[in-house]
């Protein structure tokens, strides 16, 4: 893996710092832990608020690092849910420690029940109060999956938990730390993996101004479709399982920005619109939240 | 003098659980199961376009979405009067029986192996293999160092009795991390039909909105072998190497002894026979299964709702530190009664129902390696035993409906969404008997509920203060040190619980 020099590493965390409105006496602390990170020891802890752990499932379907070499190469996952063999007071014991210790990357999966705090709780603490506490002493906030990213479902309209994304619930907090939203329902596991390889070799990936990394989301779905040529045509499909483009069937490619078309899921093995499914998008920052916005039209080709 | 323990958070499982267990004389005495997280997942589908519902509730679960997609777009079907192609349904099967797979090789290995083996014993490794030697060295390079956990997030762990034999622990590392491999195959063969995963996108009422051609059937088949003979040569074996070194846990973690199956993968077009089929056991006798039966108390959640409604006509009103209650956990009961459902349920329903010769032969084969009866499946081994005998049932019969599929033939029908309509859709998800029912008017869900099968397994007390099935089976299980209670926690997990599933 190529080292990067100390000078590099500071100029990098000054123009991160800079992109996160943080000013540059931020700096020396992002650039200790982006040091930390390259070393292959970066500390993580992982969080799960309102979520259907989809993201952590998604993440152990990474092939090329795996999940075990990413867990035993370049990061040191000091707890998470899933995958901790601590459990009960010794897990809550590394939590409160970590955040005691302070300068770990924080990686939030699920959304945050801001008017409901009662509706997610771990270790007799609301997760609201955890993700907080947590942040305060974290190096940056990874915000993993539709839910943490922008709220996803159990923030969608009508929702009774008042659920919000992480960063609305730390922008409410008043916390400002570095911060990448990682969108999409699940995160693909590229999306996380690709993120933190290239926090590791590379510095702070490039962001667009949702947080988001421009490698993974620069582009909308549409752009690159597999079904592009039947649009141009106008060739579009009727009903579900036919050939031809989705749109009339209400697929939200056009307005979603993710690379899955190009990506595809599950090693390369396939992706939604290749399989004849409109795009919900999943990834997109209004992803679910309206009841009267359905994710499909079907029908409404033939009325028209 | 009872002492209480709790467990906060239990961790390997899906979501937010909290035990806690009152301990008199180093055993269970009493015990309470409370799920932590509500995310209001019927209440969001009120007013939304029936073909979200597919969507939105494959969302309440990552690790089993597809048995949501598949239960919503079963209640579409009914609700629209549509039946899937031969191939939709295969299709719907093959997506479905991978993700069983993925789902089971998950849990036992990644989720409660480290109950059992030594993951330090890698440290005295002295062969070749090669990732067992890079793991070896990461291991002690961690151990060695200042770091604040090291070998997170496999340690620290419970002080307690794991396996002893080195033979043992080493083949079961390596399981481990060859079991994180095969479960991403098995959802690379769920994608080939469903698109992606976690999440399918292709599951629609009327079938599936993929297509079939040789070169998906030919990848299906060839990623399947793979994963069929992890099942055969390791997972099964694995199951019971642990069985012999703790043969006391075909005594602990035993259940209310009544069991609950819906049923699940249609092999006809009306989906009247299944591989698995629907039926209650209860005190040893197999009864026909009635869905009028099913009703959920909320004396003991976090709900204000009427108690003791039917599914069909469910509410879902939240109360947050309502008295008397402790768990965001409805309490289903059937005939008012709690019932044990998964993989066990599934495996005694078809066992007693005899009329699967495969369900008979391997349950008898792995008994007969403990010189026992049917009896001892309940209890957690039997539990974990039942999951692996099932793991192979449904892979094989992949390997047989793969081979039904017609390339090019219809996946899916198309359908008209009446004004007002309902529908129930009841089949099994890989940790038991799951029901959505579904309640269209004008155009749009006027109720959507759902009864899951970690509801049934986790329940807290229900209105007549009857414990749930896992706080039953909890009741008696010895703790040799209340620092360390991992026979409980051993206990819990052998019900695979998954907490976004139960409180949605």
């Amino acid at each position: 893996m190529p080292r990067i020099t100390r000078r590099e590493f500071l100029e990098r965390s000054v123009k991160l710092a800079a992109m996160m409105g943080l000013g540059a006496t931020a700096a020396p602390r992002i650039a200790e832990s982006l040091e930390q990170l390259a070393a292959g020891q970066a500390p993580v802890v992982w969080l799960q608020g309102q979520s259907c752990s989809g993201c952590s499932v998604s993440f152990l379907n990474a092939d090329s690092p795996t999940p075990a070499e990413i867990l035993t190469g370049s990061i040191s996952l000091r707890f998470h849910s899933t995958l901790s063999t601590a459990t009960g007071e010794i897990g809550m014991e590394i939590v409160h420690r970590m955040i005691q210790e302070g300068g770990f990357y924080l990686v939030v999966e699920g959304s945050i029940p801001a008017g409901m705090p009662e509706a997610c709780k771990m270790g007799e603490e609301s997760i609201a109060s955890l993700v907080s506490r947590s942040a305060q002493k974290a190096n940056a906030v990874i915000a993993i999956g539709a839910c943490a990213a922008f709220g996803g479902i159990p923030a969608a309209e009508n929702n009774p938990t008042g659920a919000v994304s992480v960063p609305r619930f730390l922008e409410n907090e008043g916390i400002a730390k570095p911060l990448i939203r990682l969108p999409g329902c699940p995160c693909h596991p590229d999306w996380l993996t690709g993120t933190l390889v290239h926090l590791l070799q590379f510095g702070l990936p490039e962001l667009d101004g949702f947080n988001r990394p421009k490698m993974f989301y620069g582009r909308l779905i549409h752009e690159q479709c597999p079904r592009f040529a039947d649009y141009e045509r106008e060739s579009f499909a009727q009903t579900l399982s036919s050939e031809g483009c989705l749109f009339k069937l209400g697929c939200l490619g056009p307005q979603t920005h993710a690379d899955c078309t190009l990506r595809y899921w599950n090693s390369h093995t396939n992706t939604c619109i290749k399989a004849g499914a409109p795009c919900i998008g999943c990834a997109s920052e209004t992803f679910a939240s309206k009841a009267d916005f359905p994710f499909y039209r079907k029908g409404e080709s033939n009325k028209a | 003098m009872a002492k209480t323990v709790h467990i906060d958070p239990l961790t390997r499982i899906e979501g937010h659980l909290a035990i806690r267990v009152e301990v008199e004389n180093n055993r269970v005495t009493d015990a309470f199961s409370s799920g932590e997280m509500f995310r209001g997942f019927e209440v969001i589908l009120r007013g939304r376009h029936p073909l979200d519902a597919q969507q939105i509730t494959q969302r309440i679960c990552g690790v089993c979405p597809i048995s949501h997609g598949v239960a919503s777009i079963l209640a579409q079907d009914a609700a629209y009067g549509v039946q899937p192609p031969n191939n939709g349904r295969l299709a719907r099967n093959l997506i479905l029986g991978a993700n069983f797979i993925q789902s089971h090789i998950i849990h036992f290995y990644h989720l409660c192996a480290l109950d059992f083996i030594d993951i330090a014993a890698i440290a005295n490794y002295q062969g070749k293999d090669a990732v067992l030697v890079s793991l070896k060295d990461w291991v002690t390079h961690q151990l060695e160092s200042k770091a604040l956990y090291p070998a997170a997030p496999f340690l620290p762990r419970y002080d307690a009795q794991y396996v002893s034999d080195a033979e043992i622990n080493i083949s079961a590392i390596k399981h481990y991390l060859e079991a994180l491999d095969m479960r991403a195959l098995a959802h690379q063969m769920a994608a080939l039909f469903g698109g992606k995963l976690p999440h399918a996108a292709t599951l629609v009422p009327g079938g599936v909105s993929e297509t079939i051609d040789a070169v998906k059937i030919a990848a299906y088949r060839s990623k399947l072998k793979k994963v069929q003979t992890f099942i055969d040569e390791c997972y099964i074996p694995d199951v019971l190497a642990v069985a012999s070194v703790f043969p006391d846990y075909f005594s602990i973690g035993k259940g209310i002894g009544a069991y609950l199956a819906y049923g699940v993968f249609p092999e006809s077009s009306d989906g009247a026979a299944r591989l698995f089929p629907p039926g209650a056991m209860i005190d040893g006798k197999l009864e026909e299964f009635e869905a009028g039966k099913i009703a959920e108390d909320v004396r003991s959640s976090f709900f204000s709702s009427p108690s003791g409604l039917r599914p069909s006509e469910g509410a879902t009103v939240p109360a947050p530190g309502k008295s008397g209650a402790y768990s965001w956990l409805k309490a289903p009961r059937y005939g008012g009664r709690p019932m044990e459902v998964g993989p066990l349920a599934r495996i005694l329903v078809a066992y007693h129902r005899g009329t699967n010769t495969a369900v008979k032969s391997l349950v008898d084969s792995v008994l007969t390696r403990f010189y026992s009866g049917p009896e001892v499946l309940n209890s957690a081994l039997g539990r974990h035993a039942a999951r692996a005998i099932e793991t192979k049932i449904v892979a094989d019969r992949c390997a047989e409906w793969v081979e039904q599929l017609k390339p090019g033939a219809p996946t899916y029908h198309d359908f008209e969404i009446p004004p007002s309509a309902t529908g129930a859709g009841l089949h099994e998800a890989p940790r038991g008997a799951l029901g959505h029912w579904l309640e269209i008017r004008d155009g749009r869900i006027a109720n959507y509920q759902c009864v899951v099968p970690t509801t049934w397994n986790c329940s807290p007390r229900d209105d007549r203060g009857a414990r749930g099935p896992v706080e039953e089976a909890l009741l008696n299980t010895p703790i040799a040190d209340e620092k360390n209670p991992i026979e409980a926690a051993r206990v819990v997990r052998s019900f695979d619980p998954c907490i976004a599933c139960a409180v949605h």
